[in-house]
């Protein structure tokens, strides 16, 4: 049995791997000519664009629904049921996350790019699983 | 109580499994002037541009189906139901920011090619919103606790 001390302080660890998070790049495609396209929480970024490129950028802001349910996160600190709602939606939002980079990789291979992870989604899925253990546990040391 | 909340709990998981087939955006667009419209088109399950289907398409429907069956098995247990529905709200608040861009970049990346194309959400993102808010109404009134 976790305790609320333990339980709080993984919640806060979870919101800082996951802030950490929203600062590192996610995952990167190298294709030939040396385009790198890095995809971050706020945007991507395409190093040595062609001028061929196609118009208009693909980045979306991913960090703005995942600040959201680290908003959350910390009301939990004050409202226990809050930890359970912004970890249950950072699972949720981690998902769609990870059907995207499925998707992407796909694509990369297809083209012969060289596809890497970075550490911002490796963070972020540890904040994620850290949070939801900890916000859990709150729930069940209330119960 | 416990009917209700189990109706609004089993209706939102439906409409969300619903909403995988439905699409989630569009973009009809005339690639050339003498030429019927195209449609890419966005499911939770597929993407298609015209016939030809994207074989790497993202499964948004896995996360939107794993959503929907927590907030189903909710039915039982209320906390379960509640982390249901923020799941399924943190799935569709995530494919909307995609979604956004995507149509945004569908819009701008070929308004030169046809300056009359129809790019949008699809029906399928309004059953999916309308899924939360009914998940979190079956919470709010679910007696368990």
């Amino acid at each position: 049995m976790i305790g609320r001390a333990t339980a709080v302080a993984l919640v806060a660890a979870g919101v800082v791997l996951t802030a950490t998070a929203l600062v590192l790049p996610w995952y990167s495609t190298v294709y030939a000519g040396g385009v790198e396209v890095v995809v971050r929480a706020w945007g991507t970024e395409v190093v040595n664009k062609p001028g061929d490129w196609p118009a208009g950028d693909l980045s979306p802001w991913y960090g703005v629904p995942v600040v959201v349910t680290v908003a959350l996160l910390v009301a939990g600190v004050w409202v226990r049921q809050a930890a359970l709602a912004g970890s249950a939606a950072q699972v949720g939002a981690v998902a769609v996350i990870a059907a995207l980079l499925v998707s992407e990789r796909g694509h990369a291979v297809e083209q012969q790019g060289d596809f890497a992870l970075g550490f911002g989604l490796v963070f972020l899925v540890a904040g994620t699983l850290v949070a939801l253990v900890g916000a859990v546990a709150v729930q069940r040391e209330a119960a | 109580m416990k009917l209700l909340s189990a109706v609004l709990l089993a209706v939102a998981a439906a409409a969300a499994v619903a909403a995988t087939f439905l699409p989630l955006s569009e973009l009809f667009i005339r690639l050339a002037p003498d030429q019927p419209q195209t449609a890419y088109v966005t499911t939770g399950w597929s993407t298609y541009f015209g016939q030809t289907k994207d074989e790497h398409g993202p499964l948004f429907a896995v996360p939107v189906v794993a959503a929907a069956v927590a907030t189903l098995l909710g039915i039982r247990w209320r906390k379960v139901a509640y982390a249901g529905a923020a799941s399924l709200a943190g799935v569709t608040g995530m494919l909307f920011v995609y979604l956004l861009n995507a149509i945004s970049f569908h819009r701008e990346g070929n308004i030169t090619i046809d300056p009359g194309l129809e790019a949008g959400f699809g029906s399928g993102v309004w059953v999916l919103v309308t899924a939360v808010v009914v998940a979190f109404a079956g919470v709010l009134v679910h007696p368990d606790d």
